[in-house]
């Protein structure tokens, strides 16, 4: 089911339910009138039976119905209102506001709600229980998870630009929260509205069924309860005890089907079906490596991105990737060098497929591997250093265990202080001091985290390392430490380098020879030196022009 | 201020909160508590000694006649001693010997039911998550729609199909009446044997809530970069799976793990009244049925130190399991 299907389906149900209870009373009938047709099953005259007294039981179902909905929307706003109050004005003021609400909000989530309720509603005399008594109990101790997801939202969007903006141009703060803040977490608002009525429903029927429910009220908690002393079930009389329970059911699912959706509005990652199919569609078959030397050679390469408007990120792309090479890919953002980078080590995820081509390493076609010779084949013979080291690096473990585990998987056989010596000698190589092992990702600068990728890519001494803009989020003094050192490695260990960045002045200096990528297909494939001294595509040209260098001067050398 | 010292000075405050409430709620609701008590301790053949009366009234309120200060000093007094007062329901006995006779059942009970339901719902979540688009996705709205089932009413159902109905489980108490409880294999299995159904019940209305939490967080998870960087290192399927997606996707439930302590013993009470449970719920129950005001504090008191004891336990193994919250010094 599609997530609007689900949303169809949820408001569909949950309005059948409003509308049981907003016109079901007045065609049923009186629910308290007495027969003596005792635990009749249900029958003609009687569609759903009757109760041990002859009442009713579609009769007393459309009320307890009506009573039912109407503590729980009573319950959703007032609960709603709270946490508003709580998070987002609390979160909205900051400071000492934000810290007391913060509190408050917290002490009132960790005190056992059902209990607190039982001791308030145990305090109040039972002729003073009414319907309002009991639902702003319910919502006293009921409003506290939402506002701590208002409060982390709020805090958010307070930072964004466009509130920022309006509170620097004087806005009140009334018209802040009313105008930039509250449209944007309407959806979550809905949501918990959402999830405090069923929960009210649900809270009030369990009240009710111990007994301390509103007395002034007839609701689904109360005929269960009646039902329950009744003896109902074990009277056999299904029909008096099943349906109240299965309408609370029934309504809880359907707005929970309303709430999956809206949860799939607000974080569109679980909206997306993937169809589990093969990552690669069709190759081309392998013609022989033409060229001795090449340890890479990929042609004819097609990715599509297969969609409602399929997307041809890497057109009929070619190249050879020398041994100890370093080949520079470049071109603008959404170009496909990523998806080509990934491509050639098949980690691209559907809806990505690769549609033709082939992938040749070393002798190996990459692209007709299993599942247990593409694990094996990665990281052993191609290893990648990513994007943003802080992502890469897995936040909860020290680097020690993720340097592990790829000698762990890979070299099952070493020696526990074998490994732990390969891991500290790595880390020496991108001169990282070794007793860093212990150290957490966060705990470590981002220089040093993407020292510490590279030193991972270099564990099991692959022939081939993919560095997708391994220095872009780096500030430009590290950059250039980085660069010299990933220079200095390839010299020491001879592996060859795919490295893939937008900034091609710095490619014309590092690499042996550059592709530059546009529009998923490779406009201009030369020797650094061929690219920097006759640029033969108005791309190319264009692209040396818009950059500065990392040194600042060679970008203006071109025109 | 270090992290644990954070945790506990909340935990503190939030025990201040409780104690406090439970000093406020009899004096400002409507009724006038101390008389009830008072009659019914009479008629129970109790003393009715103005000691007796001033015992309670420490607890309940005087009706004016100390001020607000002298009372809540007082109660808190007796709070440090211990003394949370005379049961009138099950007069003489001690609030705190009713309290410590029926806590057991309601910990071994709910503790073990709620440990399973995590596991088993953390557990399915990583794997619905991880193997998405496949028939496992199935899972998550049918346990979703199970906790939308009010919880008494499936219990009673399944009490009446498998107890009545089967004659698989007894139909409801603690343990078999004609045994004398204690250590011996046969008690402990007749309770084991008792418990089964309540903790099942348990574990059917609230896997749904951690499993869909779980999988949610998986499916972010997996597209994380460290995911990316460690499939890409060739590990087996399932070390990325459970090393990498859920070892970080898991965290938000261990953090929600203390949170949902408190719904876990609320749904117990309920619980506990189904099956007739000898636990602290029924003891609630009967005490507010009996206007036994003092029990029902004393029970009410002990529930939130236990969910805020377990709230503290949880927090600070999560310290343990992620580094990142030990170092940041903001946000409780």
């Amino acid at each position: 089911m599609t997530w609007s299907g689900k949303l169809r389906a949820g408001l569909g149900l949950a309005g059948l339910i409003v509308l049981f209870g907003l016109v079901g009373p007045l065609l049923t009938g009186d629910p308290a009138t007495i027969r003596d047709i005792g635990l009749t099953p249900p029958g003609h005259g009687h569609l759903l039976g009757t109760t041990i007294i002859g009442q009713d039981v579609l009769a007393q179902l459309t009320h307890a119905t009506r009573g039912s909905l109407w503590i729980g929307v009573l319950v959703g706003v007032m609960a709603t209102v709270l946490s508003a109050i709580f998070g987002i004005v609390g979160a909205y003021a900051g400071g000492v506001v934000d810290e007391a609400f913060s509190l408050f909000s917290n002490v009132m989530l960790v005190i056992p709600g059902l209990p607190l309720v039982i001791v308030i509603a145990g305090f109040v005399p039972a002729d003073q229980r009414g319907t309002w008594t009991i639902s702003l109990v319910l919502a006293i101790t009921g409003w506290a998870a939402a506002a701590r997801v208002l409060r982390a939202q709020t805090l958010s969007l307070r930072n964004r630009d466009y509130v920022a903006a309006a509170r620097v141009s004087g806005e009140k703060t009334w018209r802040v929260i009313c105008v930039e803040i509250l449209p944007n977490l309407l959806p979550i608002l809905a949501s918990q509205f959402v999830f405090a009525v069923v929960l009210a429903i649900l809270s009030e029927a369990g009240l009710s069924f111990l007994g301390l429910g509103a007395a002034d009220s007839s609701t689904l908690g109360t005929m269960l309860y009646y039902a329950q002393n009744g003896f109902a079930l074990q009277r056999e009389a299904w029909w008096w005890f099943v349906p109240p329970g299965l309408v609370i059911a029934l309504f809880g699912g359907a707005l929970s089907l309303v709430n999956f959706s809206i949860d799939e509005i607000i974080n569109p990652a679980l909206r997306e079906r993937i169809r589990r199919r093969s990552d690669v569609v069709a190759t081309t078959p392998v013609v022989e490596a033409v060229d001795e030397d090449a340890v890479l050679t990929v042609s004819d390469l097609n990715v599509v991105y297969q969609g409602v408007t399929p997307v041809h990120a890497v057109k009929n792309v070619s190249l050879t990737l020398r041994r100890g090479e370093i080949l520079g890919l470049a071109g603008e953002s959404g170009c496909g060098k990523t998806t080509l980078a990934y491509a050639i080590n098949r980690l691209h995820r559907p809806p990505a497929e690769v549609t033709s081509g082939s992938v040749v390493f070393d002798g190996v076609d990459v692209l007709a591997l299993g599942p247990e010779e593409l694990r094996e084949f990665r990281w052993v013979r191609l290893s990648m250093v990513f994007q943003g080291a802080m992502n890469s690096l897995n936040p909860v473990t020290p680097i020690r265990a993720q340097l592990q585990d790829v000698l762990r998987t890979h070299r099952p056989s070493l020696s526990t202080s074998d490994r732990e010596a390969r891991c500290a000698e790595v880390l020496r190589l991108v001169g990282v001091d070794p007793a860093r092992l212990g150290s957490y990702p966060h705990e470590l600068s981002g220089g040093m985290r993407q020292r510490v990728m590279i030193a991972m890519a270099l564990l099991l001494e692959p022939q081939v390392m993919i560095m997708d803009e391994p220095t872009t989020a780096l500030d430009v003094l590290v950059q250039r430490e980085i660069l010299n050192e990933i220079k200095r490695l390839r010299d020491e260990l001879r592996f060859a380098v795919v490295f893939i960045t937008h900034d091609l002045p710095l490619l014309l200096e590092l690499s042996d020879r550059i592709a530059v990528m546009r529009e998923g297909e490779v406009v201009e494939y030369a020797t650094a030196e061929e690219m920097y001294l006759r640029p033969q595509h108005p791309y190319t040209r264009q692209l040396l022009a818009s950059f500065p260098s990392l040194t600042g001067e060679r970008g203006a050398l071109i025109r | 201020m270090g992290y644990h010292l954070r945790k506990v000075a909340f935990y503190l405050a939030a025990l201040w909160a409780a104690v406090t409430l439970n000093f406020v709620i009899p004096r400002l609701l409507p009724g006038n508590p101390v008389d009830i008590l008072m009659a019914k301790l009479q008629q129970r053949g109790g003393s009715v000694d103005p000691a007796a009366r001033q015992a309670y009234e420490t607890l309940l309120g005087t009706g004016g006649r100390d001020s607000f200060a002298q009372e809540y000093l007082a109660y808190l007094g007796n709070l440090l001693r211990g003394d949370l007062g005379v049961s009138v329901s099950a007069f003489p006995a001690k609030v705190s010997d009713v309290i410590g006779g029926s806590l057991p059942w309601t910990i071994v009970l709910v503790g073990l039911a709620t440990l399973i339901s995590f596991v088993l719902g953390v557990g399915l979540g990583a794997l619905v998550g991880w193997k998405r688009g496949t028939w496992l996705d199935s899972l998550v709205p049918a346990t979703t729609m199970l906790s939308a089932v009010p919880y008494f009413w499936l219990a009673l159902i399944l009490v009446a199909l498998l107890s009545s109905g089967l004659g698989w489980f007894p139909l409801n108490g603690g343990y078999d009446v004609v045994l004398d409880p204690g250590w011996s294999p046969e008690f402990l299995g007749s309770a084991l044997y008792h418990g089964t159904l309540p903790a099942l019940t348990i574990v059917l209305s609230s896997i749904g809530g951690w499993l869909l939490g779980m999988r949610n967080m998986m499916v972010s998870a997996m597209s994380e970069d460290y995911v990316l960087t460690a499939r890409a290192k060739g590990l087996t399927g399932s070390r990325v799976m459970v090393r990498y997606a859920a070892r970080n996707a898991v965290l938000p439930s261990v953090a929600g793990f203390a949170i949902s302590l408190g719904f876990v013993v609320s749904g117990s009470i309920v619980t506990e009244q189904v099956f007739s449970y000898p636990g602290i719920g029924s003891k609630l129950l009967q005490a507010v049925q009996n206007n036994d005001y003092a029990l029902m504090q004393g029970i009410f008191l002990v529930i939130t130190i236990a969910v805020l004891g377990a709230n503290l336990v949880v927090d600070l193994l999560y310290g343990l399991i992620d580094a990142r919250t030990r170092d940041r010094s903001t946000a409780s």
